[in-house]
């Protein structure tokens, strides 16, 4: 399985990081690692999950952006053979 | 003013001209700020009546589907329908009650963390926790509801929010933006379709999500392409067109699938690769090349790869791909095709034939009825079998397929389209499940014309049995259904049953003749089977046209 990490930039709501992991889960990926701080101004939250999964992460951030809260979704893939980046702003 | 009253105006506001709901505890103060009038409230019977009352309401116009329901099992209640409006991308803006803030989070009466229940079936949610946001709240709900992709969004409401004081504001009206069109993918589909000498039109319900339906005619005659649609599709293209195929998938036309396995090019406007759709995936239309339009690009390449995508408006997207396509010869062979496999009525005994039913039933409509159906056997049956002129005439629960949603649906559309006629196509099985809704009829006097078709059965789960699961009809049996014309008349609606063929065309024309509600109940054999059928698991091609 591929594993990628993907950062997420949002706008902070108390179920943000609910509606994240729903969409992870639900759409075949396996969380291996998370991470939530707010960024220096207060006015964006980022979150970073290392993920897993046979589908291609395309999947997962096309629905991470649909989400309204959130601002612009950024991936890298770990696997060392591949290193492409992917960057959404919604 | 309070902020409930807030709402009540706010909702006036945004063009609301019509909600649906049933009162409790932790909604009083809306139903209060309800009672001084400005916007008409229709009372159902269950806030799943409400919700896709709402839905029929939203889908047989433009306009979006507005449902209010208290905390709790109000709540609860409603979810069915959100999830329903989710699948199909309907416009709905829910409103629910809370308990108060100060008890959210003690397991107070009638409390449950709706917000959290909704996050898998709306389109987004809120819930307001300072009254001073009411107004911006409600005013980027129905801005997400019916932009993009439209969809069912959640406001819950505290009760205590309802109650605090609140500065009347002029509501906001968001604007939607409309992306540019990328130039580059544009020649590259328009070099494709040039270059195709098998292409298929292939249309979903995206295309009545956009408006753009007359887009979408004025698109298919330049092109003279062979089409065809998904179930939500159904309506968009003009039936009468000779290159019109009918509907695709698991009871599509022979035409239609045929159609779409020969294709070289597929031309892919606001539809989604569903399952019930594309069968057997790997093997769904193997030689074509596809192009793929939809305003959520996360429908692109999400279960087909595509040679060019387009996230699009396809008012902007289908003038600047039309143009005249030289494939006469194809189009000759779908034409022989969609006649060589058109349906056939003939049907021995003298039972009656639900098919042929629908098909009498389609030519006697007058124009611009709208027809809800529940989900099952009659449910394809509508769709194969009956005409549309306009995806807003046909209503049904597509993605979710909601048992139980005709009824409510027609609720909906009745209430907003009252100088039109509504019908709802529903079953045994499913009737039953939303039945209260009788009584929404009686209250506001809805003159809801129906027809039941009634095989005593689950019909499309025995049909699998019977197929799929060596004939153990395993509680799939309703003998034992009530007699549904008492029923009706409980409820002060007349009718009668019929069983015999002979009977139909009468039946049909008191069904319409009937200036109150109506209940058509049509007793048909257990053993008539929806076809063509595509088996699990098979490419659409391998479809069974009788029991094997």
């Amino acid at each position: 399985m591929k594993q990628h990490q993907v950062t997420i930039f949002a706008q902070p709501r108390p179920e943000l990081l609910e509606r994240v992991l729903r969409v992870v889960r639900h759409r075949g990926f396996q969380l291996s690692a998370i991470n939530m701080a707010p960024q220096s101004d207060c006015q964006e939250l980022r979150i970073t999950v290392t993920v897993a999964s046979e589908r291609p992460i395309q999947l997962l951030l096309s629905q991470l952006t649909k989400l309204i809260d959130v601002l612009q979704v950024d991936t890298q893939a770990l696997d060392v053979a591949s290193q492409e980046a992917f960057q959404i702003r919604a | 003013m309070n902020g409930a009253q807030y709402i009540v105006n706010a909702l006036h506001q945004q063009g609301v001209t019509q909600v649906f709901g049933y009162p409790g505890g932790a909604i009083m103060p809306v139903y209060d700020a309800l009672y001084d009038g400005g916007i008409p409230h229709l009372l159902c019977r269950h806030e799943q009546g409400a919700a896709m009352a709402a839905i029929g309401y939203a889908r047989s116009t433009r306009q979006v589907g507005v449902c209010i329901a208290t905390s709790g099992p109000g709540a609860t209640n409603l979810i069915t329908g959100l999830a329903d409006a989710m699948l199909d991308s309907v416009p709905v803006v829910a409103i629910t009650g809370q308990v108060g803030r100060d008890f959210i989070g003690t397991d107070a009466f009638q409390e449950i963390d709706v917000l959290g229940m909704s996050l898998s079936c709306t389109k987004h949610s809120f819930m307001v926790t300072n009254p001073e946001e009411l107004g911006a709240v409600i005013a980027e709900a129905f801005q997400i509801a019916r932009s993009g992709r439209p969809g069912p969004v959640l406001i819950d409401v505290p009760k205590d929010v309802q109650m605090a004081l609140v500065e009347a504001k002029p509501v906001m009206h968001l604007v939607d933006e409309t992306a540019p069109l990328c130039d580059l993918a544009l020649v590259e589909a328009r070099r494709l379709l040039a270059a195709a000498s098998k292409p298929v039109l292939y249309v979903g319900g995206g295309v009545v999500l956009a408006d753009a339906v007359d887009e979408l005619r004025s698109f298919a005659a330049t092109t003279g392409m062979p089409a065809v649609t998904t179930l939500k599709g159904i309506g968009t293209l003009d039936p009468a067109s000779p290159w019109f195929l009918g509907m695709l998938g698991m009871h599509g036309t022979k035409a239609a699938n045929l159609a779409v396995q020969e294709s070289d090019l597929l031309l892919v406007v606001g539809a989604r690769f569903d399952d019930r759709v594309t069968g057997k995936l790997a093997a769904f239309a193997p030689h074509a090349k596809v192009i793929h339009l939809d305003v959520d690009a996360a429908e692109l390449g999400k279960r087909r790869a595509v040679h060019v995508s387009l996230q699009a408006d396809f008012k902007q997207v289908l003038p600047a791909l039309a143009m005249p396509l030289q494939v006469t010869a194809w189009q000759d062979h779908c034409l022989t095709m969609r006649e060589q496999f058109a349906w056939r009525y003939d049907h021995p005994g003298d039972t009656i034939y639900a098919p042929l039913l629908l098909k009498q039933l389609s030519d006697a409509l007058p124009e611009n009825t709208v027809v809800t159906s529940d989900v099952g056997q009659h449910q394809m049956w509508v769709a194969q079998h009956m005409q549309f002129q306009s995806p807003r005439n046909h209503i049904s629960s597509s993605g979710l397929g909601t048992m139980g949603f005709g009824l409510p649906a027609a609720v909906g559309a009745k209430v907003a389209r009252p100088q039109d006629e509504v019908v709802l196509v529903s079953g045994d099985g499913s009737f039953m499940m939303n039945v209260q809704e009788l009584g929404t009829l009686r209250r506001a006097q809805l003159p809801v014309k129906m027809v039941l078709l009634d095989n005593q059965r689950l019909g499309m789960v025995r049909q699998w049995q019977e197929l799929f699961f060596d004939g153990r009809f395993s509680e799939t049996i309703l003998t034992d259904n009530p007699d549904f014309v008492c029923m009706a008349s409980a409820f002060g609606i007349p009718g009668e049953t019929i069983s015999r063929k002979e009977e139909v065309a009468p039946a049909l024309a008191r069904l319409l003749a009937s200036p109150t509600a109506y209940l058509l109940h049509v007793s048909i054999s257990a053993d008539d089977n929806v076809w063509p059928l595509v088996p699990p698991g098979v490419a659409n091609e391998h479809m069974l046209e009788a029991k094997p």
